[in-house]
């Protein structure tokens, strides 16, 4: 199952891109998703992230499916 | 083509009761607070963010927005809902820039028309304050010999 991943902002300079492809299991959680993300660069975990499936803040819990448009940032700092 | 076309946003939602946009393009809060005025209201609030020359102590250069734009437009537009659902006021505009911003240039405007301007005042109070915690934008702080992205706090 592939989906495309975004990072913004000191996430993008961390991983040293804005958007990766990258496949998962079938049925793997959004939680299981972003582990596996923060650990294949584990610069990120210097920061305080927020996670979204599809544009919406995600859980966690939720399944992922082929096709979907996840996103890895750190707390919002617009204004 | 409609007076707001001619603006040429980079992204926006629009609805009767408001809009809600991104663009590179310079603001201009009276412009943006007049752009729609409901016959029943007597008081816009406003608020025109703009970008400081100094923060604790720290001379900033220039700032850098960066937005995940359709994400950020529908985080706005649920704020902007949520306003007209809790407070008494008829019209909430929401509107942010990304790119390179110079000291002094505004950065976000919000406008709030409501029948009586308490409520407005409340509102819009309420609107920049969830803004910052929940839309997703990012800004990076240039300096002089460096540069930082803010990170701010994390949405409960």
């Amino acid at each position: 199952m592939r989906v495309s991943v975004l990072f913004f902002g000191a996430t993008a300079d961390e991983v040293g891109a804005r958007e990766l492809e990258i496949d998962f299991p079938e049925n793997a959680s959004a939680g299981a998703a972003f582990a596996e993300i923060v650990e294949k660069y584990p610069r990120l975990a210097n920061h305080k992230l927020l996670f979204a499936i599809n544009q919406e803040y995600a859980s966690g819990d939720e399944a992922i499916r082929d096709g979907d448009e996840l996103a890895v940032f750190t707390a919002v700092s617009g204004g | 083509m409609s007076h707001e076309e001619i603006r040429n946003p980079k992204s926006e939602i629009r609805n009767p009761n408001g809009f809600c946009e991104i663009t590179t393009a310079p603001l201009d809060v009276g412009a943006i607070a007049r752009r729609t005025v409901p016959v029943n209201c007597g008081a816009i609030v406003t608020l025109d963010g703009f970008v400081r020359q100094f923060t604790k102590g720290r001379e900033t250069d220039y700032l850098v927005y960066e937005a995940y734009e359709p994400m950020a437009l529908k985080e706005m537009e649920k704020l902007a809902a949520r306003a007209r659902e809790e407070f008494a006021i008829e019209h909430v505009a929401i509107v942010h820039r990304t790119g390179r911003l110079e000291i002094g240039e505004t950065s976000v405007v919000i406008a709030v028309a409501a029948p009586h301007r308490r409520a407005a005042f409340e509102a819009c109070e309420w609107l920049i304050k969830e803004l910052k915690r929940t839309v997703p934008i990012w800004k990076k702080e240039v300096y002089a010999d460096g540069e930082t992205w803010i990170e701010g706090e994390t949405p409960a």
